[in-house]
């Protein structure tokens, strides 16, 4: 029995791979398994080659894994553009169709795998629906035939898709599906027992959703009532679904004319009371720095989610990376202290969502949250969220007694000036982009404005003192250490795991807190370290270098930073862990 | 809103903040006509959000008792959008100048003109970049020699009546400072518009402009609307004037649309209402995500 098990295929454009990974996936949840499901793309708007690469698993898994147990390729010259996407090992089982006219021993791949076979994949589409666009759902049969998972949401998702076209089209489909349930059966790929195992007794109907449609709702539940933005890959769908929600809890969303509109907008928003988000990716978020300026000089609360792409200029739209670390701590002119966030998976999105509003809101600044493209656009089941743990914060208002004679920059203990809101009897006030005084009258004053700066900076000292904000994983007392943030952390945990598995003591710090620098957290990580690595998916190492701008780290602790779209596998890093 | 039964005095909406502009600025007449307008509306300072960009002319929030906004140069709009959009029951009134609304913000008018937020558009046209002391700006005349141009300007003029007519603008009007009566009426009728209102403002600039744009230069070529009997709801008329502008100043209101219907913070509302019963209770917002057999 396996409690895991992972799956990878690509096809031409209208070969429907990727509505077979979400079929695959949303069965899966409803057997209660976790997964993950990443999909890849070519360059083409619509309809290009494309691939999927499904984990499935008992228990809660913290990356989409590395190589192949189960490899499908619809054709060959598609499969091997995604070669890097679904690696191919010597324990892979790979299957592909006949019709393809290659001998299994003359596949086109590099390395040898456990097993190859030819199967007529599209000879059975279209015996059974007459089309060869059955091909997908003849390859969800086989799956679910050999791995004995999934039959009855796959039927019942066929059932929810072709009933609408007709009862022949339907019969057709349902018949390409237990045709590759049949051949599973009477063709096993493997001597040996390859099934999965149940889902585990106590297991949950869960959740099943992407890093960017949980971050809309996580900015629903936080209470954000404002949407600034501009379509751009892979932040779109956060718009849209607040598009198609935020009016239900009397909110706006607005599709301004560019990205500066878009923050501007939100920035409007948030003056005028409201929580406000706005979300882009790179070049977006290049357009956007001024307006994030105005925001950490008139202290309005915003939020901005940059789902981090290939840069820098247009660079990869359609993939990951972690290359905008540099940009979300320091792009802005004059001294500017601005928090980010990193979440590491769907499930974090939404809690570091949620945390990013409460910072905003609580310290009246703006926030980044850097996602990523893996992270938006990967499918997870996830286990529920306890939404009642979280607490959610609110700017805090003048009293009575200060309306009184209100002054809206005033200097006070935590640096924190209560905040009105046009509407707001006796809170009037100028917000200005220009320094100004406690009551917010312009000034040029350099006295004024050291004051006004060492204010907006030291209300968000605090943050630095949320420990909460990092995971610290592994072996407390050990010598090696991992630090690792986003979309890695995941595979950085796994590492942390084998080799600890492996007689290597190792620990692991995952900062989603990303700045300002948590010093002292990094201080007390840092006291049994002597080597180690700092992992994250960008050319110069970012991370690695913002740490040391504030903190000293042991002499043997090392970037392991590396650009492409490729995310890292957790052998990868072990293997790399055990060369230091 | 509660208070508007209350009256209000122009004084009500005048700030403890002295301008720093240039004695003899076209602005500190601009405010003046505000300030009355504003006491004519009779809507509290606190109700009021004054947005503006920067330039001379965008430090006008700062001079009333309104809520102000002195953002970012050229993005008043798309701010005052946001604003808008999240309180309806604001009066929303953006301060801008023929730079910060034509140049660098420019971009903008055409889609808050499409939105048609109720919102009210205010730009202290002086042909020229006041704050940054004397560069061409999208309103120069061509041929006009600036500090940037000291050879003379090489390019057209941005026509700011033409511009919004034609992209479809339901409220355009003109008014100068060498008219404070009809400013302030133009100024309170654009702000009462159910609509996106423009009013170009020939303010002039005192330190950089020209002479013949000056208050007693600009009373050779002003034409009163009113008083030439011009039909508002006639736009290809509205377009005709518009052409003048440069050559004559029409001051009063070119086009006013009578059948404006429902303004984007209307629509914005009436969506809201709609959807309020479809919400979920936010502490079930997840479920949407839960996989079901349907
Ligand atoms: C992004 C940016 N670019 C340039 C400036 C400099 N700047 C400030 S105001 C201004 C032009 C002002 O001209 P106008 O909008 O016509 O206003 P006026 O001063 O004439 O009233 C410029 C170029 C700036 N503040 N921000
Ligand atoms: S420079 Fe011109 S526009 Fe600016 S304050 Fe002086 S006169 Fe007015
Ligand atoms: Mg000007």
């Amino acid at each position: 029995m396996n409690n895991n098990l992972i799956i990878g295929m690509a096809g031409a454009g209208g070969d429907g791979v990727v509505s077979a990974g979400d079929s695959l996936i949303t069965a899966l949840a409803l057997d209660k398994y976790h997964a993950i499901l990443t999909k890849s793309f070519g360059p083409q708007i619509r309809g290009g080659e494309s691939s999927f690469k499904l984990r499935v698993s008992t228990k809660q898994v913290r990356s989409i894994g590395e190589h192949l147990d189960l490899a499908i390729a619809l054709n060959w010259d598609d499969f091997l553009k995604f070669g890097a996407e679904l690696p191919i090992s010597e324990k892979t089982i790979v299957i592909y169709d006949s019709n393809t006219g290659i001998e299994p021993e003359n596949i086109p791949i590099k390395g040898k795998p456990a097993r190859v076979f030819s199967i007529p994949i599209e000879e059975m589409a279209i015996k059974t629906a007459k089309t060869n666009r059955a091909k997908n759902v003849v390859v969800l049969g086989l799956i679910s035939g050999w791995y004995g998972i999934a039959e009855s949401g796959i039927i019942t998702g066929i059932r929810n898709k072709f009933t609408k076209k007709g009862a022949e089209v339907l019969k057709g489909n349902e018949d390409a599906f237990y045709e590759g349930v049949r051949y599973a059966k009477e063709n096993p790929i493997s001597s040996g027992d390859i099934k999965l195992a149940q889902p585990l007794a106590d297991a949950k109907l869960k959740l099943l959703t992407d890093g960017n449609d949980i971050c809309a709702a996580a900015a629903i539940f936080a209470g954000c009532e404002f949407f600034g933005g501009y379509p751009i890959t892979p932040s779109s769908e956060i718009m849209q679904l607040l598009s198609r929600e935020i009016w239900k809890y009397s909110g706006v969303t607005v599709q301004m004319e560019d990205e500066i509109a878009g923050v501007a907008s939100a920035v409007g928003g948030s003056f005028a009371g409201k929580k406000s988000l706005t979300a882009t990716s790179g070049p977006g978020m290049s357009l956007k720095s001024e307006i994030f300026g105005l925001a950490t000089m008139a202290e309005l609360p915003l939020v901005i989610v940059n789902v981090q792409r290939g840069g820098p200029s247009t660079g990869i739209p359609t993939k990951s990376e972690q290359s905008d670390l540099f940009q979300a701590v320091f792009s802005a002119h004059g001294d500017v202290v601005r928090p980010v966030l990193a979440p590491i998976d769907v499930e974090d999105v939404f809690t570091m969502t949620v945390e990013a509003f409460n910072i905003a809101e609580y310290y009246q600044t703006p926030v980044i949250v850097l996602s990523d493209a893996e992270l938006a656009q990967r499918k997870e089941v996830i286990d529920d969220i306890d939404v009642s743990k979280f607490k959610i914060l609110n700017r805090k208002k003048p009293t009575e007694a200060e309306l009184e004679n209100y002054v809206r920059f005033k200097f006070t203990d935590d640096n924190i000036s209560p905040i009105s809101h046009p509407g707001m009897p006796k809170g009037n006030y100028l917000a200005a982009g220009i320094e100004h005084t406690e009551t917010g009258a312009p000034t040029s004053g350099g006295e004024m404005h050291a004051k006004m700066i060492e204010k907006r900076t030291k209300k968000l000292d605090p943050i630095k003192k949320r420990s909460d904000l990092f995971i610290t994983y592994g072996d407390a007392k050990a010598e090696i250490a991992l630090i690792s943030w986003g979309s890695c952390a995941g595979v950085a945990m796994e590492a942390c795991d084998l080799a600890n598995e492996a007689g290597i003591k190792v620990k692991l710090l995952i900062p989603k807190l990303i700045y300002p620098i948590a010093e002292s957290v990094y201080n007390d990580f840092f006291k049994s370290v002597k080597k180690g690595l700092v992992v994250e998916q960008n050319y110069l190492g970012q991370l690695f270098h913002v740490i040391r701008m504030f903190v000293s780290t042991p002499d043997g602790l090392k970037p392991f930073s590396k650009a492409g779209s490729n995310p890292f596998g957790a052998i990868e890093i072990f293997e790399k862990l055990k060369a230091l | 809103m509660s208070t508007a039964t209350t009256e209000f005095v122009a004084k009500d909406f005048k700030s403890d903040l002295k301008p720093i502009w240039c004695p003899g600025c076209g602005d500190f007449g601009v405010l003046t006509a505000l300030y009355r307008a504003l006491a004519e509306i009779g809507k509290a300072p606190h109700d009021l959000a004054f947005i503006s960009g920067i330039g001379c002319s965008s430090r006008i929030p700062g001079y009333s008792t309104a809520y102000g906004f002195n953002a970012v140069h050229g993005r008043a709009l798309p701010i005052s959008l946001g604003v808008k959009t999240s309180n309806p029951d604001l009066t929303v009134i953006v301060a801008s100048g023929d730079g910060d609304g034509f140049s660098i913000g420019g971009g903008h008018v055409p889609h808050i003109i499409r939105k048609n937020p109720d919102i009210t558009f205010l730009v202290m046209d002086n042909f020229i970049y006041g704050l940054t002391k004397g560069q061409v700006s999208p309103t120069s005349g061509k041929g006009l020699k600036t500090v940037s141009t000291p050879y003379g300007s090489m390019e057209e003029r941005v026509n700011p009546l033409l511009y919004t007519l034609s992209y479809g603008a339901k409220f355009v009007a003109q008014g100068t400072p060498a008219d404070m009566k009809g400013l302030a009426k133009i100024l309170e009728e654009a702000i009462r518009f159910p609509g996106f209102a423009f009013v170009n403002i020939q303010s002039p600039c005192v330190t950089y402009g020209e002479e013949r744009d000056m208050i007693k230069g600009q009373k050779e070529y002003m034409k009163n609307l009113e008083e030439m009997n011009h039909d508002t709801s006639n736009k290809a008329k509205a377009i005709e004037i518009a052409l003048e502008y440069g050559d004559s100043i029409h001051t009063g209101i070119l086009y006013r649309d009578p059948n404006p219907g429902p303004s984007y913070t209307d629509l914005i509302k009436n969506l809201q209402e709609e959807s309020k019963s479809k919400a979920v209770a936010k502490d079930k917002i997840l479920e949407m995500f839960r996989p079901r057999l349907k």
